[in-house]
């Protein structure tokens, strides 16, 4: 056996079954060990393309991902989705090949310094110096990837210690794992907050559902009746019939949302982070609220809201540790009220397709448990607002980078996760572009994901704030010369179909479904339609945008 | 404001990069750095003396989670003059 050989066989005893990546000539001996390993590749057609789908994998199914590339510019073409799945705690193991270590550091063709490039966009990584390391570094890799706040780990592997020889019998080292020591110090002081509150408000942010804590949540907020408001990636966590669920908050909310989070007394954040999106302007955020504040990332805590009580360590333990009856009845009514006077309004004029009713549209008819993978920018925001989820794993959205093209491989990753579960991905015009190439990936191994494309023709949300907070200078954002789309699928041998109208939606979301493999769906809308409330920057939460200003 | 941090970490290739760019990237300036083999050498014994305005508890805060990174202590600087 060699060092390439150790590395499936490392792999399968991690349980990995799928991994993905693209091949070149510094991770060759790998990949000559896939061509005989009953571990699945799947070829996509650019790395970070593979990259997402291992994100997407990963976040649709709780499982590590894996991707794969090689040394050079299939390692730098991997960092955009390191640095993605840093900023949403995405649990990744990246295996690049490097050039072998006689010839590193001297410029040796496809040579870049890979390691030096993560140190920002990873939790650790590895350089393995010895075939006698690697089955140790890669369980420590796994380990670190999912452990405490999970993140991607990238282990860059020579191509000498990939082909070096390796015994059989090398036991797995069991890896250091830091422990995860949960303080109950301060559940009693919890506790009296909560009950002496008369405005609590829980912020519920992607840790809880990473946490293993969702019927915690429920339990919770059954046990301590309390409006509730969650972040992009929390959306799903509390159950569609909870009468006190407002929706996301922040720069793109829903009115409830924000007016009630700016009211409330105490605030509950529960793995979330107060990120600049979620807040507006810091100083005037939430202005009245004491925090309890739970994660299990240390520095999460205080970093940029005071908390005058912090919980680290494990949610599934603190949250029953910390559930206290409420007496709020008037700030629950108070809250509901927000939710009738605030409700979205679908009824937009004329015949052209409204998106925010065309996602209501697509959430309605969805199965329940699809999942939705999105873009960034309008569209991103329309879907957070308009479709409703019933676990935060069905909705794959690129929340702290905000990277465009995330989309459309993501959703690779989260049929192959899950191919019993409808799989969407939702996408702009701008946004599809980014990773196209990827339709060859879903023609090769016939992925039945369903593919729309919400087309303004226009990078639709930095033409909305040129038009809001730049006097209108459209800079760059026209991309009325887009492709084709339909066209463009069906040089895949994806089937599709453009709409434009209103009445043409329920017809197309029919033909979408009921069709066994994969499918595009073009729908052009109106360029002046723009994302509504908009906090602006800088702007407390209260200071919302509405469409009729 | 000068902090002075002493880090106990693994001796590796890289840990003192990752010192330095989340030093760098949150916003703290370098002041200072020492550091010397542990005598079995699998560790190294690092002082960073960083400066900013900044509450330290944000560095060192990131500094902790580093894999690398065994053991932190901040050091306050009155007593950091009395050693010198």
């Amino acid at each position: 056996m060699n060092g390439a050989e150790l590395v499936l066989k490392v792999l399968q005893q991690q349980g990995v079954d799928t991994i993905f990546g693209y091949p070149g000539g510094a991770i060759m001996p790998i990949y000559d060990a896939i061509y005989a390993s009953p571990v699945k590749h799947y070829l996509c057609r650019h790395e970070q393309g593979g990259a997402f789908s291992a994100i997407g994998y990963a976040r649709s199914s709780g499982k590590v991902g894996v991707c794969l590339a090689t040394s050079g510019p299939g390692a730098t073409n991997l960092i955009t989705s390191l640095a993605d799945a840093m900023l949403d705690s995405v649990p990744l193991v990246a295996i690049t090949g490097q050039v072998s270590q006689a010839v590193m550091g001297t410029d040796a063709f496809q040579e870049i310094d890979v390691l030096g490039l993560s140190l920002s966009v990873t939790k650790h990584s590895f350089m393995v110096r010895s075939a006698d390391e690697l089955a140790a570094t890669l369980n420590e890799a796994f380990a670190i990837a999912r452990s405490g706040r999970p993140g991607p780990v990238l282990v860059d592997i020579p191509k000498d210690v990939q082909l070096a020889a390796v015994s059989e019998t090398e036991v797995s080292v069991q890896p250091r794992q830091r422990p995860i020591n949960t303080s109950l110090a301060q559940s009693t002081k919890a506790r009296q907050l909560i009950a002496n509150a008369n405005k609590p408000m829980a912020y519920i942010g992607g840790g809880v559902h990473m946490a293993g804590a969702m019927p915690q949540l429920q339990d919770f907020l059954a046990q301590c009746p309390m409006p509730s408001v969650t972040t992009l990636k929390g959306m799903g966590s509390v159950a569609k019939d909870n009468p006190y669920y407002l929706g996301m908050l922040g720069m793109h909310g829903t009115q409830a949302a924000n007016i009630a989070v700016q009211q409330c007394d105490l605030l509950i954040c529960l793995g979330a982070r107060f990120d600049d999106r979620v807040t507006g302007n810091l100083q005037k955020f939430a202005p009245k609220a004491k925090v309890i504040h739970v994660d299990i990332d240390p520095a999460e805590i205080n970093k940029v809201r005071f908390a005058q009580v912090s919980f680290l360590g494990d949610m599934q333990q603190i949250l029953p540790a910390i559930s206290s009856s409420t007496n709020c009845s008037d700030w629950l009514a108070h809250c509901s009220s927000l939710k009738q006077q605030h409700g979205w309004r679908y009824d937009h004029p004329g015949e052209r397709i409204y998106a925010p009713l065309m996602l209501k549209q697509l959430s309605e008819r969805m199965p329940d448990n699809s999942v939705v993978c999105c873009d960034v920018g309008q569209h991103q925001m329309w879907v957070a607002q308009h479709m409703r989820f019933s676990h935060p794993r069905n909705h794959l959205s690129s929340g702290g980078l905000g990277t465009m093209g995330f989309g459309l491989p993501a959703a690779i990753g989260a049929k192959l996760a899950r191919p019993q579960d409808t799989v969407i991905a939702v996408s702009g015009d701008g946004s599809f572009m980014m990773n196209v190439q990827e339709l060859g990936t879903i023609k090769r191994f016939r992925l039945p994901v369903k593919i729309v494309i919400i087309d303004n023709q226009r990078l639709g949300m930095v033409k909305q704030w040129q038009q809001l907070f730049f006097d209108e200078r459209y800079s760059e954002t026209d991309l009325s010369d887009n492709p084709d789309f339909v066209a463009l699928a069906a040089a895949f041998a994806i089937p599709g179909h453009c709409i434009t109208r209103k009445d043409e939606v329920e017809g197309a979301l029919e033909a979408m479904f009921t069709w066994p493999g994969p499918y595009l769906l073009h729908v052009r809308i109106d360029e002046k339609d723009n994302v509504w409330p908009l906090v602006p920057p800088g702007a407390a939460n209260e200071d919302m945008i509405l469409e009729s200003n | 404001m000068n902090h002075i941090l002493t880090i106990t970490t693994n001796n590796e290739a890289s840990v003192v990069e990752r010192l330095l760019q989340v030093t760098r990237y949150r916003g703290y300036q370098l002041a200072g750095l020492e550091l010397t083999p542990l005598s079995d050498m699998a560790g190294l014994s690092i002082t960073l003396t960083v400066s900013s305005d900044k509450p330290i508890h944000l560095l060192t805060s990131q500094l902790h989670k580093l894999y690398d990174v065994r053991d932190l202590q901040l050091v306050s600087a009155d007593i950091a003059a009395l050693r010198a």
